[in-house]
């Protein structure tokens, strides 16, 4: 072999590599972001009223019955309301996935609608409904019949009416996973079992109910996760009919005279309880051969419901009526009656909470300012932010990329009444001095949004081979051109969407935000809430439909993104 | 004069060595195929020639230049190579034309000028009739046109292939293999070619590098390779071949539990162990006999296939072995019958390692 003896210079990289300051500012930003408020809450847990350390909150955590109670009913709750999601979701997921039923397209949709329904809206439109005295429900009952004023047939404020209202709202968690296990369960293990015998009836039970049954376990640990993490609801609901779920009774410690330490007392526990049921559903969905096992063994097996057809039909309607339809019925027609028992006529017909909302009610353009800043500022910042993350990790340019990967995904395990006492004790003193501004609930918000954008931006990238750009780098392009030329506008849509994503997020948080308001920074959900209070129910359905309407909006500009997006996104494998 | 050298170069991740001290030197307009199982480095060798992965020792130099070493590397942009990559890597949001232009137009070529050499290249690669359609909408062979149109346009110095017809069905694959050695002889690149399958190897490459576990194994023509395996291992991957396990018995023979084989070719270990190659179709089976030459052992049928071209035969030996033969057509022995082995002494190659 050869040496070579001229040997010229060699060329120094002189671009500056940034990823390892942007890496380390990230890790910062989300560190932050994190574990600050998660730090304040573990110390102001086991401070005592004097200011030294002691374990007294959590003494009293055991021992008051006022602060236990609580506890044993959200628990109660929400398994309750696991098992009735659970209950409804998997028939209408296997109806909807796997059988000849008329109008499949249109449960698919009607789900994602109650999926994009802030749960509190939900919460008072079931109000409107079912409320003993004035609920809908019950005069239509009382008019029937003819009964006296103090009969009722549906009560909303009981535990049971809770666990409803909580369910209509949770169950599509636990619809959306079975569907997709179902959509994926190939077709060939079904056949196997129809070859060696098994009818129709035995296939669906031993065969595909069992392979969907993880998921399905999932989406019930989903549900309880929500219904327990939950404030909206409870409170609309629970606090009329006179008792406490702990995201409630964690509010109500910060109400004069506020408890700061107990209250963060007790959010720990509620923190603990979330982390092992995340901890619990990616165990179960972790266990892939099993619940995903992958396949390309052509279409679904469709079942065809002969005879029952018309029971699965009215099993259907009567699911989405319950779920969207009459709720969506109900905030309409309490937007342009003056009352809620007054049937709608054309002499009942008014404009007057509308014009109530829009023009004289003072508050509401501060709070859709506030809205729409903070929903504009959070998508904005959250995107580029998840960006930034998915792009570190999907391509490990920097050691130790992955650990932003877990930063965050890891406040999907704070829950949101936990995250706005964390928020608000680490900022409403010095050097922090944040409580009363927006600044507040867009750190909130930030945190709370980041691992659903992060998820969406990283199997974005995931999408998107690693070659497509070194094939522009070997081409002459810097690692910036290729960013721009190539990455940039295959991950267009993915971008446009998380967005959108983040930003209906934002715009129905109710949890934290109830913390970290004041009368300067009322959000709308903030301002339906405190209607809700004042039982002014046509101003609340006026603004819940505003906030439905722009939700909607955004749903279906991110859905018909490819216009958007630029052209043919179909991902060459 | 080498134009590529690879001098020690080696690659590892914490305690793992993917490329281990490889040393290469690829002549001016030469065609190098690096040959070897999944895992075994070559990928990673044409990624670190590429500039996508930095050495953790050695160097790459090219026409004299250091483009890589621990301390400085130049990034893939400015070494003035191309790629053709496993997924092909067609950008999905442009056009044939736009895909094929986009070299040229990050070297500043006036859009006069890209567009002449676009749709010379096309020609020469037949796709000018595609040129507006999007990647999505090719067949694979018209996606792996595009991917080589897209790299030699801009005339690269060296040519990187990553097997670049592995998504290929078999028939396009053995037409590709001609397509690329005859583009090859037109514009005659440096080109590394990264494959698994020999048979591509044998007909594209000038001369071939069998790599295993992070090293080279041996470096040769075709011919060389597969006529005379250095290793077991090279052995074993070009071309079927039975591996006899013995003890070295004089000057040039070697004994294989009690056959005693003279091998005509080849170097013995130094100590007593030695293996002994000799492949399928140079054993000869006799049904009578051998009146005489060596080499011979007794034996019988365990197993025949009959596959059109030939009977692909199992056989037991009186030592306890069994080697697989082939043998035309019309030879046919029935399971069970006692046949000769013939090991012609100018087929047994001893091998040291």
């Amino acid at each position: 072999m050869t040496v070579a003896i001229e040997r010229t210079l060699p060329v120094r990289r002189f671009a500056f590599d940034w990823s390892k300051p942007v890496f380390i500012s990230l890790v910062l930003v989300l560190g932050g972001l994190v574990l600050l408020p998660l730090f304040w809450l573990a110390y102001y847990s086991v401070l005592a009223k004097d200011g030294s350390l002691s374990l007294e909150n959590f003494r009293a955590l055991v021992t008051d019955p006022t602060l236990r109670k609580p506890y044993a009913i959200a628990m109660g709750m929400a398994l309750a309301t696991g098992a009735l999601s659970c209950l409804i979701a998997t028939p209408l997921a296997w109806l909807t996935a796997r059988t000849d039923l008329p109008g499949r397209g249109v449960v698919r949709a009607f789900v994602t609608a109650s999926f994009v329904t802030p749960p509190f809206l939900g919460a008072i439109a079931w109000e409107i409904l079912a409320a003993p005295n004035s609920g809908i429900l019950n005069e239509i009952y009382r008019w029937a019949f003819g009964l006296e004023q103090y009969e009722y047939l549906f009560d909303i404020y009981t535990f049971e009416g809770l666990v409803f209202a909580l369910s209509c709202y949770t169950f599509p968690y636990v619809f959306t996973l079975v569907a997709n296990a179902l959509d994926r369960v190939p077709t060939d293990l079904e056949e196997a079992s129809a070859m060696l015998g098994g009818g129709v009836w035995t296939t669906l039970r031993k065969v595909t109910l069992p392979l969907v049954l993880p998921a399905m376990l999932a989406g019930g640990l989903v549900a309880i996760l929500q219904a327990l993490t939950m404030f909206g609801t409870p409170a609309i609901l629970a606090l009329p009919a006179g008792f406490h779920v702990i995201t409630t009774k964690i509010w109500s410690l910060f109400q004069y005279p506020p408890k700061p330490g107990l209250a963060a007392a007790s959010a720990l526990p509620l923190l603990l309880i979330t982390v092992f049921l995340i901890w619990a559903q990616a165990k179960i969905i972790g266990r892939r051969g099993y619940t995903t096992v992958g396949g390309k063994s052509g279409a679904a097996r469709i079942t065809p419901l002969g005879r029952y057809r018309w029971a699965a039909v009215a099993f259907v309607t009567v699911v989405l009526s319950i779920t969207v339809i009459m709720p969506y019925l109900a905030l309409l027609k309490t937007a342009v009656t003056r009352t809620v028992s007054e049937p709608l006529t054309w002499s009942s017909f008014t404009l007057h909470h509308v014009n109530f909302v829009l023009f004289e009610f003072s508050a509401t353009r501060l709070a859709l300012q506030n809205t729409l800043v903070l929903g504009v500022m959070t998508a904005t910042a959250g995107t580029a932010i998840a960006l930034l993350v998915s792009y570190l990790v999907a391509r490990r340019s920097v050691a130790g990329a992955s650990l932003l990967g877990y930063l965050a995904t890891a406040p999907v395990a704070i829950p949101g009444i936990v995250l706005g006492v964390g928020l608000f004790l680490s900022y409403s003193s010095p050097p922090f001095m944040l409580y009363g501004t927006i600044w507040i609930l867009f750190i909130a918000f930030l945190t709370i949004e980041m691992p659903a954008g992060y998820q969406q931006l990283s199997s974005a990238f995931k999408s998107i081979h690693p070659e497509l750009e070194e094939a522009s780098r070997i081409l002459g392009a810097t690692r910036m051109m290729a960013l721009r030329q190539i990455t940039a506008p295959l991950l267009r849509t993915s971008v446009v969407a998380t967005w959108c994503f983040v930003f209906i997020g934002t715009i129905r948080e109710l949890s934290a935000t109830i913390l970290l308001t004041t009368a300067e920074t009322k959000l709308v959900s903030v301002i339906i809430y405190d209607l809700n209070e004042s039982g002014d129910l046509g101003a609340i359905s006026v603004l819940g439909l505003l906030l439905l309407g722009v939700s909607f909006a955004i749903v279906l500009l991110a859905n018909r993104l490819p216009v958007l997006g630029g052209r043919r996104i179909t991902a060459l494998r | 004069m080498a134009f590529v050298e690879l001098s020690q170069l080696s690659k590892s991740y914490g305690k793992l060595t993917v490329v281990d001290r490889v040393s290469l030197s690829i002549e001016k307009g030469a065609l190098v195929c690096l040959l070897g199982p999944s895992g075994c480095g070559k990928t990673t060798t044409l990624r670190l020639v590429a500039g996508f992965v930095d050495p953790t020792g050695g160097e790459i130099r090219v026409g004299g230049r250091v483009l890589s070493a621990p301390d400085v590397t130049t990034p893939p942009e400015r070494r003035n190579m191309s790629m053709i990559f496993q997924s092909y890597a067609l950008w999905p949001h442009m056009t044939v034309f736009e895909n094929v232009a986009y070299g040229l137009s990050i070297r500043g070529l006036s859009k006069a000028d890209i567009k002449t050499r676009v749709d010379n290249i096309l020609s020469v690669a037949k796709l000018s009739p595609l040129a507006e359609r999007y990647p999505s909408e090719l067949s694979g062979g018209q996606q792996q046109r595009v991917s080589l149109a897209r790299a030699l346009v801009v005339e690269p110095e060296t040519l990187l292939l990553d097997e670049p017809l592995s998504n290929l069905d078999a028939n396009l694959r053995e037409e590709m293999r001609f397509e690329i050695r005859r583009l090859h002889d037109q514009y005659r690149y440096t080109t590394i070619y990264v494959t698994h399958d020999q048979a591509e190897a044998m007909t594209t490459a000038d001369v071939i590098v069998v790599m295993n576990q992070g090293r080279i194994e041996q470096a040769g023509s075709a011919e060389d390779i597969y006529k005379r395996p250095r290793s077991e291992f090279v052995a074993r991957f070009i071309g079927g071949t039975n591996i006899l396990k013995g003890r070295r018995s004089g000057d040039q023979a070697v004994d294989w539990g009690g056959i005693k084989l003279t091998c005509g070719d080849g170097e013995f270990a130094a100590a007593d162990e030695t293996a002994v190659s000799i492949r399928h179709h140079d054993i000869r089976i006799a049904t009578n006999a051998p009146v005489d030459g060596l080499n011979w052992a007794p034996g019988a049928v365990s197993r025949q296939v009959f596959l059109g071209s030939h009977r692909d035969y199992l056989i037991d030996l009186s030592n306890g072995e069994t080697v697989r033969a082939v043998a035309p057509p019309d030879v046919a022995i029935p399971k069970g019958q006692p046949v000769w082995l013939q090991f012609p002494p100018e087929h047994c190659r001893a091998l040291a390692q």
